[in-house]
């Protein structure tokens, strides 16, 4: 295909192109995911994840520097929410990345999340690959961050930095249990306000029971606005890189995300399109009216609804 | 569902000037007639607004310009536009603009031209008619 | 624009008022309504002169002396912008009002390929020293003030005027400059900004700590609730952001040292005079009380006239329409008039083209005379604050004084206006209420004559200077100019001090002030500054 051979040549425009033929959901675009995926492997996929406000956009441009500093070609991916009512997205993390626009030869892309669960929209990992096969080394995910637990984010990336402030104090409890199965680095971002050592400290404590796991999720405190801590996490990313290089259980584990990651997109697909058969037939509407009035119970109106959904026609 | 493309839009601040008022009206009621919004910042160069452009993939730019330089800076965008090859976005021009220049943008490739008290609802239908082009 | 949301019945009859602010209005005022807001003459108001001011700073207000008058003027070549303040002082104008191009507020010279196409335009290119000589030539610098309409790169503006006025053998004790310097407005609301907060905050300390002995008679800083309401605050807002901004100024100065009695006196206010006319009086009474408090309470202020809200109340360009543009006249007179009843002590007023152009020298005039005919012909001198005492006005200052209070809180519980901004807090609530209004015009659920209510009339063309390419040159060849004749041993070395000073931490404007002597350029002055503080990371908006 012509778009996949220009893509692989450098051509920006095609890689942007089929990144929005990826998140149209086109036939064509992922046959052209398919060619590209042979060529894809190289590339170190970040995330970044947490609380809004936490700072996470200004930590990806930071970080996006540094890297393009050492010589590494770096694209972003930054996913922002749709909105709940209708299918609107305000993409603004861009805005945010005004340094790493400057990084020679960096490729930036906003994506709206379109109601995929998770953090992630369902063609950021496709739009990864994408921009692996535009030859970019380092690629940084920014999650939509919407305070809870971001977990597809973990299954499309080679290592997670989760971002916390003290002011975000209740959601810290909210989101430190699934800290363990997301991240694998913790920043305590904006470092230098009152509280910043106790949250730190906290998640520390609530790290221990991870003590005996060949990876110890570290704890950076930073001031990513003022740059401070930059090196350190970028340390830290390096020494993720290497244990995930050469650790067994590591591949175990991106084995385990593949599958997960799989069964995702299998459970969005199969809930969208189920949707698509059924939606706007008076059957189904008949049901959902009942349920309504009160007709009949919730579990009745899924039963018949299933029923709907899987008579052929 | 799938077969309805999201329109995906750039609002851009091209040059020096500050006020953002409107571009920022703009982008909210975009968002809430469903369109995909990317907000440009201030004070960016022709360069910078084509290249996000080309990265998001936009189906539309759209710039505000207060100061009276629509049409150089809207002349340089087309140029632009033209070298990068991305001839398919579609260029609407918002802001302070006599109704004698918008002839003159018409000609320079720009598809609408909506000045300063121009209804939004008119602006979002304009936008909404490309995306059953598209 | 609009001014308030109007509740009515099938018969038109109004059920409902609710101002901006969130106020409701009640059909009618009585002595029960101050009783029911426990109204003390003595706390609440007081005899004008008398602390909280509500009724204004002087005992006798527009009797001892008239508002100044105070257009903003200023275009194109230096020489142009000489001509248009010769013409305004001759038909009476007491202050002037410089307008700088983009460029100059974004701290690039003429010849930077950034200003292409903008030099001029909106206001005058200023490069080196040698625009302000031309400039203010002939101007009776002790007798007259200028507003400097800048605040990213105030601090050089300022030192460029100290210089202008020495050479023309002018203590500077004696001159009196009033540069806008209020950059936290300019990352709210009108985005002229280039630093990032911290240093941009310790410049306007700089200008603050300065004044304080070289220039007693400048007003440093003007706080600007006025752009803020014009991005689409609302009035409470107006008032709550400028209070808050006034504060952080207030703040980096104290932590030097210095005993606040020292330089609060000399801070003034900028405010924004259009929408619904009691909610504005009631709005400037207010505010002048809850400046007041907050100095003598907060900052333990002892002076009484430091407590002064001293400000220009006026402009009103959000409220100004494009269609049936003739009516922005009118709109311009009430303004005037709410400007007056409210005790402003300087006024401005848009002109009624300005929503297309920068203002011609008639349109300019007639703005003047509108101001002058209150003053002079309609009895504003009469008396001062003739609504005092009005059930209904002393009412609603009492409510939007509440009002003004509870955004304050909303902002200090984020946080602080440092952080609000740093973080886009308050621009993001600006631009949401900019977007409830345009939601209300187009319901009709806010009106606007022209607008969405009697349209039938002319729209004006929008007419905008043309862009004059020749004086674009013109002005990058006297820049040429300079820096051929200029000495570079005394611009390196002073460029030279600029840099350790602004790189140690220390007060640059005596450094500045010797650049600007050397003929250094604003570009070369401000570019100091962006290598050592860097710029300005606007936060995103949703």
């Amino acid at each position: 295909m012509e778009l996949v051979k220009k893509i692989l040549r450098g051509d920006e425009g095609s890689a942007a192109r089929l990144i929005s033929m990826i998140e149209e959901g086109l036939d064509e675009g992922y046959k052209a995911v398919s060619l590209l995926f042979p060529h894809t492997g190289k590339a170190r996929i970040i995330g970044v994840t947490g609380a809004p406000g936490a700072g996470k956009s200004t930590i990806v441009d930071k970080l996006a520097v540094s890297y393009g500093r050492q010589g590494g070609k770096v694209g972003i991916i930054a996913v922002d929410p749709t909105s709940a009512k209708g299918s609107g997205a305000f993409l603004g993390d861009r805005v945010r990345m005004r340094n790493a626009e400057k990084v020679e030869g960096i490729f930036i892309r906003s994506m709206a999340h379109r109601g995929f669960p998770g953090g992630i929209a369902k063609a950021t990992l496709g739009a990864a690959y994408v921009l692996d096969g535009l030859g970019k080394e380092v690629i940084l995910v920014e999650s939509v961050g919407a305070g809870q637990t971001e977990i597809q984010i973990s299954m499309i990336c080679d290592s997670v930095i989760t971002v916390f402030t003290s002011d975000y104090g209740d959601e810290i409890q909210l989101m430190k249990a699934g800290l363990i199965e997301i991240g694998d680095i913790v920043v305590i971002n904006k470092a230098d306000r009152p509280g910043a050592i106790e949250a730190a400290k906290d998640i520390e404590f609530s790290l221990m029971s991870s003590k005996d796991q060949p990876w110890q999720i570290p704890v950076i405190a930073m001031e990513a606005r003022k740059g401070k801590g930059v090196e350190d996490l970028m340390a830290v990313l390096e020494l993720h890189h290497k244990h995930i290089k050469n650790d067994a259980q590591g591949n175990s584990k991106k084995r385990e995300k593949m599958k997960h990651l799989v069964l995702a997109l299998f459970k969005e697909d199969l809930w969208s399109s189920t949707l698509k058969k059924i939606q706007g037939k008076t059957a189904f509407e008949e049901v959902l009216q009942k349920a309504q009035n009160g007709t009949i119970d919730p579990y009745k109106a899924v039963q018949m609804v299933m029923d709907l959904a899987l008579t052929k026609k | 569902m799938e077969n309805k493309k999201t329109v995906k839009v750039l609002i851009a601040k091209p040059g020096l000037d500050g006020h953002d008022r409107g571009a920022k009206v703009v982008a909210q009621a975009l968002k809430e007639a469903g369109m995909e919004v990317v907000y440009s910042g201030l004070h960016r160069t022709i360069d910078q607004i084509v290249n996000i452009a080309v990265q998001e993939d936009v189906d539309v730019i759209g710039l505000s310009i207060m100061t009276g330089a629509h049409i150089p800076i809207t002349q340089k965008l087309f140029q632009k536009i033209k070298q990068k090859g991305i001839v398919d976005k579609m260029v609407f021009v918002g802001g302070v603009i006599p109704s004698k220049d918008v002839p003159t943008l018409k000609e320079l490739g720009v598809a609408g031209v909506f000045p300063g008290g121009t209804p939004l609802a008119e602006t979002i239908q304009f936008l909404q008619s490309i995306s059953k082009k598209g | 624009m609009a001014v308030a949301r109007y509740i009515k019945d099938e018969k038109d009859q109004i059920l409902d008022v609710i101002l901006e602010s969130g106020i409701h209005v009640k059909p009618l005022y009585s002595p029960k309504d101050l009783e029911a807001i426990g109204f003390s003459y003595e706390k609440d108001v007081a005899d004008p002169g008398e602390y909280p001011y509500t009724r204004g700073i002087h005992a006798l207000g527009y009797r001892s002396r008239a508002w100044t008058t105070r257009q903003y003027t200023g275009f194109g070549t230096p020489e142009e912008t000489n001509e248009r303040f010769k013409l305004m002082i001759s038909h009476g104008q007491t202050g002037l009002n410089v307008a700088f191009d983009l460029p100059t507020q974004m701290g690039y010279d003429s010849d930077d390929p950034m200003s292409e196409g903008e030099i001029g335009r909106v206001g005058m290119a200023v490069d080196t020293l040698k625009d302000f000589e031309i400039a203010f030539k002939d101007i009776r610098l002790d007798k007259i003030g200028s507003g400097l309409t800048i605040n990213a790169v105030a601090s050089i503006m300022l030192a460029m005027y100290q210089a202008v006025a020495e050479k023309y053998g002018y203590d500077p004790k004696v001159i009196s400059a009033t540069p806008q310097n209020d950059i936290l407005k300019e990352m709210i609301g009108r985005g002229a900004w280039i630093f990032p907060v911290e240093p941009a905050v310790k410049l306007i300390g700089d200008t603050i700590e300065y004044s304080m002995t070289v220039l007693p008679r400048t007003n440093p800083v003007s706080v600007c609730g006025y752009h803020i309401r014009e991005s689409g605050a609302t009035p409470a807002q107006e008032i709550a952001c400028a209070i808050l901004i006034a504060n952080a100024y207030i703040d980096n100065v104290l932590a030097r040292g210095y005993d606040v009695d020292a330089f609060v006196g000399r801070f003034s206010f900028n405010l924004n005079v259009f929408g619904n006319m009691w909610e504005q009086v009631a709005k400037f009474r207010a505010a002048r009380k809850l400046w007041a408090r907050n100095l003598k309470e907060k900052y333990n202020v002892k002076k009484p006239q430091n407590l002064f809200l001293r400000g220009l109340f006026g402009g009103g360009g959000y409220g100004l329409t494009k269609a049936q543009p003739e009516n922005n006249i009118m709109r311009g007179a009430y303004y005037a008039l709410v400007a007056a009843l409210s005790g402003a002590q300087t006024t401005a007023l848009c002109s009624y083209d300005e929503a297309f152009t920068i203002p011609t020298p008639h349109s300019a005039l007639l703005s003047l005379r509108t101001l002058q005919l209150l003053m002079d012909e309609m009895g504003l001198r009469d008396t001062v604050d003739p609504l005092a005492g009005s059930y209904f006005i002393e009412t609603i200052t009492k409510e939007m004084e509440q009002k003004i209070e509870e955004e304050m809180d909303k902002i200090e519980k984020f946080g602080g206006i440092i952080k609000g901004v740093s973080e886009g807090y308050i621009q993001r609530l600006v631009a949401r209420q900019a977007f409830e209004v345009e939601k209300g015009l187009e319901s009709g659920e806010l009106q606007k004559v022209g607008v969405n209510i009697y349209k039938e009339g002319e729209s004006m063309e929008v007419e905008l200077h043309e862009y004059n390419w020749e004086s674009a040159e013109k002005q990058i060849e006297s820049l040429r100019g300079v820096k051929r004749e200029r000495s570079e041993k005394d611009v390196a070395r002073s460029l030279k001090e600029l840099e350790s000073a602004a790189r140690d931490g220390k007060n640059v404007m005596p450094s500045l002030v010797e650049c600007c002597k050397a003929y250094a350029s604003v570009g070369e002055m401000a570019g100091i500054f962006r290598q050592i503080f860097g710029e300005f990371n606007e936060p995103s908006l949703f």
